[in-house]
């Protein structure tokens, strides 16, 4: 064994091209039982995977395809995938071999063959994979079925108008009813597909087909299942009884022990409560799913970690899932840093008055931990905590103090940071502990948290004596200070002397800071704010004062929940990139299809009242004729299509169709410029970055900080409301 | 919805082995190679990095514009699956666990080694799980070693025959050509047909494991127990099995392998399933105690008494380890790290003199793990509730040294289970043999104790 392994190590060195094409000559006579072909095939393949360009061995290898023996036409297969494409003059030979393989004795091979030809994106390998898939479709072997379910959606891939035509994705829609569960599957995956093409076909399901497919769910592997239930979004329900009963039957896959297929049937779950009525059934859902999330959480780190941000989507939507399960997410001191901050705030969101000292005495234990960017979420979370609930204010300030008196510096800045904001929250409750913050000064070097605490010195500027001294001591270093700090200063002097304008001391720090912010800084934003002050100080200082002073609006955490529109449509992408990023993918994936709630009767109103638009520009529903780049074939006659297959789909089903076709021939891309598809929509379609609206999506942990109230649509605080 | 490709790094994070990506431009994999050893470089001394890499391309041609990486470890190698568009990154890791699982039922171990050793049928396999358009497909090992043989003594003397000579050996094997593989005639797809064993049996292992967190004033914060259900069938033919408990109600939450029929449990609460060939989780569940005030809060068979005085550069600490069990308990492992900045440590180990419990056995040992900073404390065996004392002090290159606030503590209790979950019968029916089968119980915990 092992002496097997160093000999095929060697196969890793570099060959030479010449050496292996009269290493294959020579295999050509007297190769006894195929062994000397198979070592050189072998060095072959290690070296394609090297990264070695093996092309010109192309005619050489192509020779022993008809080799008799699996494992050699495998490797030959093998290397058709890599170089076929990149040989459109010579792929003809190939082309008989192929037309044999495709009739083999042998399933395997026949899978093989049509399989490999479906990588090979040429035209006269596609003619040729077209005349072979009609009969592998039908094939009697269920493996060879399921591997032309697939290349169907290559083929299509390759040119979707002529598959449409062959009448393959009619084909594949009969394979839903195939009587093995691995060919459903794949014949779903492959539709799927095809549909998630935006120059696709529509693939929809009817009420008869979708109960057929749940119907099948238990024959299926794993990966058959994920594809099924995924596919189970595009049934769109009519009446609320529908969605409730095939609600109740995807509930038991909830006991499954594939971590995705659990995640997918929720995501089909929380989908099909828009358009359920029965309140009970709801929460009798929202309870059901609670604990497939929880048990998760037993699985690794990784899966944690998806696992995670996707709670935190869910209980923003539904927040009776988990409403009583915060203990579920504290910490552990092992866990991976990620997972531990996944953990910390979905235990904010989770905290209400009832749980508040439970989680606030965890968020105490946190911040003693060692690692810092843990510590200082844990603070912050404290202080949001207290902005949250109110009747845990009172605790939250109590131990950030305590925090305060270990004097670490990440610690303190941090609580500097947050107890800037718990005083707009609660305007004249705690600003007794102004003093204890004053003792600090010296150990805040970081622009946040030093901005916060000047912030806090000219907002109180008349309750702390020495106000003026400190702000003079800070001042002292104005010009080498970060712009936030400077803002923060210039700000802070202005109110300070409006409180003290009699005080000459006072006078001569605003008008020291004024003159560097206009004369000596060189950012615009800070010289406007300084020449703002100026005149505004000696033109009317009464109204410098009510505008400098005005009350502020209290700010709450509230807000920043997820807008209930987008919610929705993020949720249809459980599970999915999106969900992790807590982004639509079609912002920041060109070309994914977006997904969003279609409207009909069975749709729940407070659904419907913040159903938002596909934001994917629309393609017209008829057809257009766009003259771009890009070839348009002449015989392409569209609006006869559209019916034909319609009707055709319809033969079995109860008058809903299966499939609709989109005839729309424009694709991504290929708009010149002529049509405005979606003139309103901020889609960057065509934008150079498609991922500047991504700011913080990645890893961007406050995504939430607190905001000033505001009536938000999306700051519903009445979880009664969500239910819906 | 699909997985774009596989790539496996060595220690220097160097791609061994490499799906095809072939409908993707050669950079792309590289991208994402780039992405990973990227985010390594900056990761902290412990290596841990988000397990999900967002990887942005300049876009352009083929190249999807925003795709991102997941990876897991394997011992010294890296596994990473990139996706792009719309999928569930939990295909992806699961997948990934999945491929890992195929890899060492083939080779016995995963290393660096043994892929490059076997690289053909890594590749074969590759092929075989996943299709170029990225849907996993068959992932079923009993199945794959169809149609693509392990490298073993007898594959390696089949493959030197010719194709013509009738297979010897195996049946079905795939060597042959004129072999129709009844691979996937089988009406599931997780059993083949026509298995043949010369003895049949099956066995079942159930393994609980207590999760814990506990206060610094002793009490529970969080608890649960979690049971997994092991198989190793061996059985001939389609065996269609029927098993019952004598106390289902302790399990709850149930996820199962997808053999199970969930309607059934869900009616009956019995598992009623035709079991995969070999080794196979046949279901996760955690228990659900009785009575449900206790839910969360079960009894920690452990108690832990911590002392410890924090001085500068330094400081000390006396351990006592308590067992709650009447039961034996082994391999107790309890860890403390004892911050960045510890440089070394000194104890000693004692019996505790309460009296109760024997002192047999090991004292048990204690370690400084001077690279990760951790202090071991091992005890092989303890009987009987008996308690253990660890007295000691550290060295720290700080002057306020921070340790941590939490102990971690491992052990385990053989033929022992905290739900008494009990498999009454377990009835074969379409098949006519007898068939031999085991049960076997055994616990662990892994509890975090705070100080």
């Amino acid at each position: 064994m092992s002496s097997q392994h160093g000999q095929d190590a060697k196969f890793f060195q570099r060959g030479k091209i010449e050496e292996f094409r009269a290493e294959l000559q020579a295999a050509e006579s007297k190769d006894k039982k195929y062994q000397k072909r198979k070592t050189v095939l072998k060095k072959i393949v290690a070296n394609i995977t090297m990264g070695n360009d093996m092309s010109p061995l192309f005619h050489d290898v192509i020779q022993c395809i008809g080799t008799p023996l699996l494992e050699i036409k495998k490797m030959v297969y093998l290397y058709l995938v890599s170089y076929g494409r990149s040989k459109p003059d010579q792929i003809h030979m190939v082309i008989p071999s192929f037309l044999q393989d495709c009739n083999d004795r042998n399933p395997l091979i026949r899978a093989l063959a049509i399989r490999t030809m479906a990588y090979i994106p040429i035209p006269v390998v596609t003619e040729a994979l077209s005349d072979q898939l009609r009969h592998c479709l039908k094939d009697r072997d269920p493996y060879v079925r399921k591997t032309a379910a697939i290349c169907v959606a290559k083929l299509y891939v390759a040119d979707p108008r002529k598959a449409e035509k062959a009448g393959f994705v009619e084909m594949l829609r009969d394979m839903l009813l195939d009587s093995n569960a691995t060919v459903v599957a794949n014949a779903v995956a492959a539709l799927s597909e095809i549909g998630d093409r935006q120059d696709g076909v529509i693939f929809r399901l009817n009420l008869t087909v979708a109960n057929k497919l749940i119907a099948s769910l238990g024959e299926s592997s794993e990966w058959g299942q994920i594809y099924i239930l995924d596919s189970l979004l595009r049934f769109v329900p009519e009446e609320h009884s529908e969605a409730e009963m095939m609600g109740e039957r995807i509930i038991v896959q909830l006991q499954h022990a594939n971590s995705a297929v659990v995640l997918t049937a929720i995501k089909v779950l929380l989908y099909l409560m828009n358009y359920m009525e029965n309140r009970r059934l709801i929460e009798y859902i929202c309870k059901k799913m609670g604990p497939p999330l929880v048990a998760l959480l037993s699985s690794g780190p990784e899966v944690q970690y998806v696992t995670l941000r996707n709670i935190l989507l869910i209980i923003q939507r539904r927040p009776a899932v988990l409403k009583n399960d915060v203990k579920v997410f504290f910490c552990k001191y092992n866990d991976p840093i990620y997972v531990k901050l996944a953990k910390l705030e979905i235990m904010y969101r989770l905290a209400r008055e009832e749980n508040a000292q439970e989680v606030l005495a965890e968020l105490e234990e946190y911040a003693s931990e060692v690692d810092i960017d843990f510590v200082r979420k844990s603070v912050r979370s404290i202080g949001r905590l207290a902005i949250k609930v109110e009747a845990a204010a009172d605790n939250c300030i109590q131990s950030l103090l305590t925090l305060i008196e270990t004097k670490v510096t990440y610690v303190v800045q941090e609580a500097v940071i947050v107890i800037k904001d718990i005083f707009r929250r609660y305007p004249g409750k705690y600003e007794g502990i102004i003093p204890t913050l004053c003792e600090n000064l010296d150990v805040l070097d970081e622009p946040e948290s030093k901005a916060a605490m000047i912030w806090i010195l000219g907002q109180f500027a008349n309750r702390i004596d020495n106000a003026d001294e400190l702000l003079d001591d800070l001042v002292y270093s104005f010009l080498d200070e970060p712009t936030e700090v400077q803002l923060a200063l210039l700000t802070a002097t202005v109110k300070l002397f409006i409180y003290k304008s009699t005080s000459d001391a006072t006078k001569a720090l605003v008008h020291k800071v004024l003159k560097w912010a206009t004369e000596n800084v060189d950012n615009p934003d800070l010289r406007d704010r300084g020449f703002m002050y100026w005149r505004m100080l000696a033109v009317n200082p009464t109204l410098a004062q009510e505008l400098v002073l005005a009350q502020k609006p209290a700010i709450t955490t509230d807000s920043d929940r997820m807008d209930r529109g987008a919610l929705d449509q993020l949720l249809l992408h459980t599970g999915t990139l999106g969900s992790i990023y807590h982004k639509n993918p079609e912002t920041f994936i060109r070309n994914a299809a977006g997904r969003a709630l279609v409207d009909t009767p069975a749709l729940n109103p407070s659904s419907r009242a913040v159903i938002l638009p596909l934001s994917r520009p629309h393609l017209p529903p008829t057809t257009v004729t766009v003259q771009g780049p890009g070839p348009i074939e002449p015989t392409y006659v569209p609006p006869a299509e559209p019916s034909k297959l319609v009707a055709s789909a319809t033969s079995e089903a109860s008058g809903q169709d299966l499939l609709d076709v989109d005839n729309a021939i424009a694709r991504p891309g290929s708009y010149d410029g002529e049509i405005d598809v979606d003139g309103e929509d901020e889609v960057p379609v065509k934008t150079g970055d498609p991922y500047a609206n991504l700011d913080g999506a990645f890893g961007g942990y406050l995504a939430d900080k607190p905001q000033p109230m505001s009536s938000s649509r999306g700051g519903n605080t009445n979880f009664d409301d969500l239910l819906l | 919805m699909a997985i774009d490709g596989l790539i496996i790094l060595d220690a220097n994070g160097r791609p061994i082995i490499q799906s095809g990506y072939t409908s993707f431009p050669p950079a792309y994999p590289l991208l994402h190679i780039d992405a990973l050893n990227n985010e390594l470089a900056k990761a902290p001394s412990s290596g841990i990095i988000d397990p999900i890499i967002y990887v942005a391309s300049g876009g352009g041609g083929d190249m999807p514009d925003g795709s991102a990486c997941c990876h897991i470890q394997v011992r010294e190698m890296r596994m990473l699956a990139s996706i792009s568009g719309d999928l569930d990154p939990l295909v992806a890791f699961a997948f990934l666990q999945a491929f890992h699982d195929i890899l060492q039922d083939y080779f016995g171990t995963v290393s660096t080694v043994t892929l490059k050793g076997n690289f053909d049928t890594v590749y074969q396999l590759i092929e075989e799980i996943l299709d170029s358009s990225g849907h996993p497909l068959t992932t079923s090992p009993s199945i794959l070693r169809d149609i693509v043989i392990p490298p073993s003594l007898l594959s390696t003397l089949l493959a030197s025959l010719p194709a013509s000579a009738p297979s010897v050996g195996r049946s079905g094997g795939p060597t042959s050509l004129n072999n129709t593989g009844g691979a996937f005639a089988s009406p599931i797809p997780w059993r083949k047909v026509g298995v043949r064993h010369n003895s049949n049996e099956i066995l079942f292992d159930v393994t609980e494991e207590m999760r814990a967190i506990v206060g610094r004033n002793g009490a529970t914060l969080a608890s649960n127990v979690i049971g997994t259900i092991e198989c190793n069938s061996r059985l001939s033919g389609m065996p269609d099995l029927l098993a019952s408990f004598s106390n289902p109600n302790v399990m709850a939450e149930c996820a199962f392998h997808p053999c199970v029929r969930l309607q059934r449990w869900k009616r009956e609460q019995t598992l009623s399933f035709i079991p995969p060939d070999g080794k196979f989780v046949l279901g996760e569940y955690q228990y659900a105690p009785p009575q449900k005030v206790v839910v969360n809060n079960l009894p920690i068979p452990v108690a832990l008494k911590p002392n410890i005085i924090i001085g500068e550069l330094g400081g000390s600490f006396t351990v006592t380890f308590t067992s709650r069990m009447m039961k034996a308990m082994e391999n107790v492992k309890i860890e403390w790290y004892l911050g960045e900045d510890a440089t070394g440590a000194q104890c000693t180990l004692s019996g505790a003199g309460s009296g109760v419990g024997s002192t047999g056995g090991a004292e048990g040992s204690w370690t400084f793990d001077s690279r990760k900073k951790i202090l071991r404390w091992e005890i092989p065996s303890m009987h009987s509730s008996g308690s253990r004392v660890l007295r000691g002090s550290w060295t720290s290159k700080a002057q306020v040294p921070r340790p941590a606030h939490a102990f971690q503590i491992r052990f385990e209790l053989p033929s022992y289970s905290f739900s008494s979950l009990k498999i009454d019968h377990v009835r074969l029916s379409s098949e006519t043999y007898k068939m031999y089968k085991g049960v076997r119980m055994q616990s662990c915990g892994s509890i975090e104790w705070r100080w």
